[in-house]
């Protein structure tokens, strides 16, 4: 049974329509991204997931059911709009914040205390947090999103703010709590940290549902029917092969024929006795295909040019 | 529950143990301490302890008894005979002598006497040379006479049914439930103020999304109005433990309050209009704090409920002169009013029992009206940030 199910969420503000019939699963244990432009409605299916809003159609399951009082506390949440209490010492703020998810003020203390030499954080647990960085706040955030063992983390640009160092931490982290088991749903820009952490997208765009499924699926779908070769020597004209472009300095795009194998174009190159240094499906990044079906949505709905 | 608790016990002690409170709390003990040791200082300072001379040739005051002591401040003056103007001067010339007095011969027909200073005589002086005098003249008469003569009268007014009295000497009992009504306004609206402050600060903060995905609105909004009200109870206990010391304390030194008594009915009426007050107050407050998106924004529509809530205060001539006039039962209706003028009117007037029933019930309604429109402006507001909800928002029909 998947951890979160929305199914044909509608939520409208005024005559904005943010969320327009956007239906997907969350499976137990994995990484799921939720991508889109800005504005597409991602926060706002979040808030509805989370029960903040409630959608004008549609139902949502969470955690085997609708959202209670009691399952807030099995959720760990980190908004896009980070929010800690800036007058007060981190280490009472951390504590004030566990309690509000079930933890008692001990459990409080002593998770958080594993958790600020974790992160790096312990000889600032007295500073009030305003006097944190920018990065030492976010790295905060996280903590008491995850403090209190939740089984289903949402969590809104977990990169946005930190250093490559603490980026590889957090993939870590997210990687590390994926294995036992939590189930995480993760809104990004970033897709290549996308394409490193999550088996399963959907891409939401304009409120609604564009792309919906497995990260490799949804590669192979887009990845046309074309290789990639690196090779130094000059390529010839081979059968089967439509078009040759420069892909970059040393590789080339093959665009092949409906009827063309791959494996034919290959030995048609090692017979010729061609240096082959890499060969590939032509499969695009995900920051293409993002690229690729926005702008296609775009046109459809006659924004952009 | 456990939740609404950490809530309520996070909000009280991040005001209570901050300086700014503190200081606050402090202030207002210590500015009337100062006031009061300032006002000592001054009456001490003007009580010249220099004696007073006197020239008796009314043979008035042959065997002398020295006049009742007086309190402090101020300063007892011992009384100097002589017996010529000529050593008398040679004193005031040295500053031995403040004055001295010449009581003539003919003092009981004419009752006048002469004053010879240097530096003008001032009153506590003089008085106590009247008191002087005085005490010496009633020495033949019997002591409660005497008494009664130099203690002087207690006018007191009485209602026509005997229900209340007011006198001079008990003037303290019409102050005190307007201190009281004063002290209690300015607890609940600063109380009310951290409030909203915290509300707002929520919204800045960006703590609101995490606050609502761990426990309920309800939960999150109780927790703070309790919290608020456990705020202004703890600085009215500190300032009635001040006020009540300041009463025991001086009523032993200064006259005006020595006729203080502290009465049941009042403090029950008082707190029957109080309390219901405090919690639409912190209603409003909450309301206010949910539907702004900046501090400062917010203590711009504080000011259209503390004008109300004052408004009585600055009427005061008219609640004295007339306290059942129509504006003053009136204003005693009128939830936003009704707090400071029953406080100023029960000093002067028995108010109707029927005033003050309908005064509680529509005090009652009202917060009760405040906090459920404090819930739906804060559900409907609580994610907006840097937008103001609009007042037509929160009475539509809008599902939140």
């Amino acid at each position: 049974m998947p951890t979160v199910e929305i199914s044909h969420i509608s939520k409208s503000f005024g005559t904005l329509k943010a969320v327009d019939d956007v239906s997907f699963d969350v499976e137990k244990g994995e990484i799921f991204g939720l991508l889109g432009p800005n504005g597409a409605g991602k926060t706002t299916a979040i808030r509805v997931l989370l029960d903040i809003f409630k959608p004008d159609s549609g139902s949502i399951s969470v955690l085997g059911g609708s959202m209670t009082e009691a399952k807030k506390d099995r959720i760990g949440y980190m908004p896009e709009e980070r929010g800690m209490y800036q007058d007060i010492p981190l280490d009472r703020c951390l504590i004030y914040l566990s309690t509000l998810k079930g933890l008692t003020t001990m459990e409080a203390r002593s998770r958080m205390t594993e958790y600020l030499e974790r992160f790096d954080l312990a000889s600032s647990r007295s500073k009030k947090v305003k006097e944190l960085s920018k990065g030492m706040q976010q790295k905060a955030q996280l903590i008491t999103t995850l403090i209190h063992k939740p089984e289903l983390v949402i969590i809104d640009e977990p990169f946005s703010g930190l250093d490559p160092i603490n980026t590889q931490m957090v993939k870590d982290l997210l990687r590390e709590q994926r294995d036992q088991g939590v189930t995480i749903l993760m809104s990004t820009h970033q897709m290549h940290q996308v394409e490193e952490l999550c088996d399963r997208i959907v891409l939401i765009d304009h409120g609604r549902t564009v792309l919906y499924g497995s990260l490799d699926e949804i590669r192979r779908q887009f990845s046309g029917h074309a290789v990639l070769v690196r090779t130094p020597d000059a390529l010839p004209a081979l059968p089967g092969v439509e078009s040759t472009k420069q892909h970059n300095s040393s590789a080339y795009r093959l665009n092949l024929s409906p009827s063309t194998k791959s494996q034919d174009v290959l030995r048609n190159l090692v017979d010729r006795g061609i240096q082959v240094d890499q060969f590939e499906i032509a499969a695009p990044t995900l920051d293409e295909i993002f690229i690729q079906v926005v702008t296609a949505n775009d046109l459809q709905q006659g924004e952009r040019p | 529950m456990t939740k609404f608790w950490y809530i309520a016990w996070h909000e009280y002690s991040r005001h209570v143990f901050r300086k700014r409170f503190i200081f606050a709390l402090l202030s207002v003990p210590f500015f009337l301490t100062l006031t009061v040791a300032l006002v000592i200082l001054i009456v001490w300072m003007q009580s010249d302890p220099t004696p007073i001379g006197y020239i008796d040739r009314s043979n008035l005051l042959a065997n002398p008894l020295p006049q009742p002591a007086v309190k402090f401040p101020e300063r007892n003056v011992s009384m100097l005979a002589y017996m010529d103007e000529a050593s008398a001067n040679a004193d005031l010339q040295a500053g031995k002598i403040q004055a001295y007095y010449l009581v003539p011969k003919d003092y009981l027909e004419t009752g006048q006497v002469e004053v010879i200073f240097l530096k003008e005589l001032n009153g506590i002086a003089a008085q106590q040379f009247n008191s002087f005098l005085t005490t010496n003249l009633l020495l033949n008469q019997p002591p409660e006479i005497a008494n009664r003569l130099l203690e002087g009268n207690e006018l007191v007014v009485q209602s026509m049914d005997k229900s209340r009295e007011a006198s001079q000497n008990r003037f303290i009992n019409i102050i005190f439930p307007m201190v009281a009504g004063i002290i209690f306004i300015v607890g609940m609206s600063t109380s009310s103020g951290y409030l909203m402050q915290a509300v707002v600060e929520e919204k800045e903060n960006r703590t609101m999304e995490i606050m609502v995905t761990s426990v309920s609105p309800n939960q999150l909004m109780s927790g703070k109005v309790i919290a608020d009200i456990v705020i202004g109870v703890t600085q009215l206990l500190v300032w009635t433990i001040f006020l009540l010391l300041v009463l025991v304390i001086g009523k032993n030194y200064f006259s005006f309050l020595s006729g203080f008594q502290l009465s049941g009915e009042i403090i029950a009426i008082i707190l029957a209009v109080m309390i219901p007050a405090f919690i639409m107050i912190s209603g409003l407050m909450a309301a206010v704090g949910a539907t702004v998106s900046e501090a400062s924004e917010g203590q711009q529509m504080m000011g259209l409920f503390t004008l109300p809530i004052w408004l009585p205060y600055i009427l005061i001539a008219v609640f004295i002169q007339n306290p059942n006039s129509p504006l003053a039962i009136g204003m005693s209706l009128f939830p936003l009013t009704a707090p400071m003028t029953i406080a100023l009117r029960i000093g002067f007037t028995t108010i109707p029992t029927w005033q003050v029933i309908a005064s509680v019930v529509i005090l009652v309604l009202s917060a009760i009206g405040a906090v459920w429109l404090a819930g739906r402006a804060f559900r409907l507001g609580m994610l907006r940030y840097g937008q103001r909800l609009r007042l037509k928002e929160i009475f539509s029909h809008q599902e939140v």
